[in-house]
């Protein structure tokens, strides 16, 4: 039985198409991530979701009832708000019970259900305050209390932790996936904060210019990205792109002649044929990328030393940046010349359209 | 303090008390009046300051008019015209701010426009109106043409206009429709405003003289200000008695004012910081 399913949705403002044929499941207790840079149609997709938004064409299901024109509230789901929208005039209790009293629940059912969701939350002391009186993470959690008290079938979250300072972020972030485990239901979470999707995410959708550019496990998109975009996105730091053009090829893969690197070559595994003097970008993880003297020469411009890892930010002789991971008590002093090397599997080869060559 | 800013402040505040003394004189000079006896009103004894404490002209006033007959009349209208005003105030306000319908645009630029119209220049139709209807010298005849109170419309939709979306959608979600909406979120959330534009609306009505004067034939019809000028026509001027009427008929208004001063300041900064 699945969770949510998607079948060629498409939306458009006007006359501009802002999501273009989507079609993506996320299984039953699954938490999927939309990802993408901002103004690719990540809210946009989750607010057709949740009915907040008419969907132009496509079928939207939520636990195989087809829901594309049933009213938000009648579909089972419950959303987190970016700006937590708390009622400011009622206490956490009653913002947590306000959709049980809607509903015509009992006032013993409503007190059980919200004392509950309080207890997970821990929120029990904090019930007769007003949200003004509480904290930004503790506001968070009442948003989250009140979609819990209504048992959906699905928690839609809109980039729920990004009103939250760094620290709180990254400790709210444990207690969402804590969350997540411990009632099991099916979750969708927005955001464009490439950490927070690979941490929390069951399936990643990565979205750009309404589309699903590419989905999977954190770890498959982040190991083999489908084309450059995703490549880029997924990973911080970031991988880096050299361009060239192809100079051999064997069996085992091809011999690149780096662009402006005075001739330099990298070698990269690849199956498919190519053809000598095909463009191709190679992309290269700052962790794969080590000192070796009989490598690739660049140019160090800064290092960035945190302690057991330093980012050793370097250019090719053309002035391309190159960032490399350095694991060592002692980084390499700035200003030095350093040769740096890469093993041909790790190498990623995409086309000069920016498809992934596997 | 440097000695200028002194001079300065104390500058200040005498020309302040001036005005304060100038404002508040008619007033005094009113109670001091009414409390004396008509005799002495006019005698030549009779100085700047208070020297009787006499209730005739009250008790006068109160049983030798119909004084109580048009406090009630007052009573009675101003609270159905706020009543009224502020409900179908509240409700116009948020559909023209929260739903979408054909013709909002327009039906707004009706409310703006008939906000930009001078009530007297109503009037003639007004009375036309009212006295097809028959409702020449009654409640509603004074009522129906007052409840046309365009600026609570324009103040509640610039409050309910600022209410951010997600709290109407997170509403949605959790099952509420428009009353539910209107009554439990937004109205709660704008209760200050409420409190103030019913205050000013009170105001208004009980003040409310040209409209009451035209409409009503009959004294027993009467709201308070039409009727202190019967006081004077029928019986020649008897001034304790017309001071102690007038004061009477403030005090509505007065003590609402003393009970509400915050909540009135608000209520006139906002409606004119619409208006200007
Ligand atoms: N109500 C609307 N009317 C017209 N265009 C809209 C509307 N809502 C969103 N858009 C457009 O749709 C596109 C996607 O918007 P959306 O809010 O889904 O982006 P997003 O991925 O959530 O971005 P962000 O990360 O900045 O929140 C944007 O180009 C936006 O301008
Ligand atoms: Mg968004």
């Amino acid at each position: 039985m699945s969770g949510i399913e998607l079948a060629n949705v498409s939306k458009s403002f006007d006359t501009t198409e802002v999501i273009r044929g989507v079609s993506l499941t996320v299984d039953k207790g699954e938490l999927g991530v939309f990802v993408g840079p901002s103004g690719c149609g990540k809210s946009t997709l989750l607010r057709m979701i949740a009915g907040l938004e008419e969907t132009t064409s496509g079928r939207i299901s939520i636990g195989d009832r087809d829901v594309t024109r049933i009213e938000p509230a009648e579909r089972e789901v419950a959303m987190v708000f970016q700006s937590y929208a708390l009622y400011p005039h009622l206490s956490v209790f009653d913002n947590m019970a306000f959709s049980l009293r809607l509903a015509r629940a009992s006032k013993a059912q409503t007190r059980d259900m919200v004392q509950e969701a309080a207890r997970i939350l821990q929120l029990e002391e904090h019930l007769d305050k007003k949200p003004a009186q509480l904290s930004g993470g503790q506001r968070q959690r009442v948003a989250i209390g009140r979609a819990i008290v209504r048992q959906p079938k699905v928690f839609l979250f809109d980039e729920p932790l990004s009103n939250l300072d760094a620290e709180l972020r990254v400790q709210m972030r444990l207690e969402l996936a804590r969350l997540h485990r411990r009632i099991g239901a099916t979750m969708i979470y927005v955001t464009h904060d490439q950490v927070e999707a690979m941490t929390l995410a069951d399936r990643i959708f990565v979205l750009r210019n309404g589309m699903v550019q590419q989905q999977g496990a954190p770890l498959e998109l982040y190991n083999d990205p489908d084309n450059r975009f995703i490549g880029g996105f997924i990973g911080s730091p970031a991988m880096n792109f050299l361009d060239g053009h192809v100079t051999a090829q064997n069996d085992a893969g091809i011999e690149v002649a780096v662009d402006g690197a005075d001739g330099q070559r990298l070698h990269a595994r690849l199956a498919s044929k190519r053809v000598t003097g095909d463009r191709v970008t190679l992309g290269l993880r700052p962790e794969h990328l080590h000192p070796n003297a009989d490598g690739l020469r660049v140019r160090m411009e800064m290092v960035e030393a945190l302690g057991g890892v330093s980012y050793l930010h370097t250019r090719t002789p053309d002035g391309t940046e190159l960032v490399v991971e350095y694991r060592g008590a002692q980084p390499p002093a700035d200003s030095t010349g350093i040769a740096v090397g890469i093993d041909p599997a790790n190498v990623v080869v995409f086309d000069s359209q920016g498809r992934r060559l596997r | 303090m440097t000695r200028t800013r002194k001079i300065e402040n104390a500058c200040l505040t005498a020309i302040t008390m001036a005005a304060a003394v100038l404002w508040i004189f008619p007033l005094y000079w009113a109670l001091v009046t009414s409390l004396r006896s008509e005799d002495h009103v006019v005698s030549r004894n009779a100085g700047l300051l208070p020297d009787q404490f006499n209730l005739s002209a009250y008790i006068d006033a109160i049983f030798n008019t119909q004084l109580v007959t048009w406090y009630i009349n007052s009573i009675v209208t101003a609270l159905i015209i706020t009543l009224l005003v502020i409900v179908s105030g509240m409700m116009c306000a948020y559909a023209l701010s929260q739903m979408r319908f054909p013709g909002r645009r327009l039906l707004y630029v009706v409310v703006l426009a008939s906000f930009m119209v001078p009530s007297q220049a109503l009037v003639v139709t007004q009375f036309i109106l009212m006295d097809q209807l028959d409702l020449i010298d009654s409640w509603a005849g004074i009522i129906l043409p007052q409840l046309i109170v365009p600026v609570v419309i324009i103040v509640y939709k610039q409050f309910f206009d600022a209410v951010p979306g997600e709290m109407r959608e997170a509403v949605v979600l959790d099952g509420g429709g428009d009353y539910t909406l209107l009554f439990r979120v937004y109205l709660p959330l704008n209760r200050g405003i409420t409190t103030a534009l019913a205050i000013i609306t009170f105001i208004m009505a009980w003040n409310q003289f040209f409209w009451p004067f035209l409409v009503v034939n009959s004294e027993a019809m009467m709201t308070i200000p039409v009727g202190i000028t019967q006081v004077n026509d029928a019986f020649g001027v008897r001034y304790a008695r017309l001071m102690a009427v007038a004061l009477l008929a403030a005090m509505p208004v007065a003590l609402a004012y003393l009970i509400f001063q915050r909540r009135v300041t608000e209520a006139v900064m906002i409606s004119s910081g619409v208006k200007g």
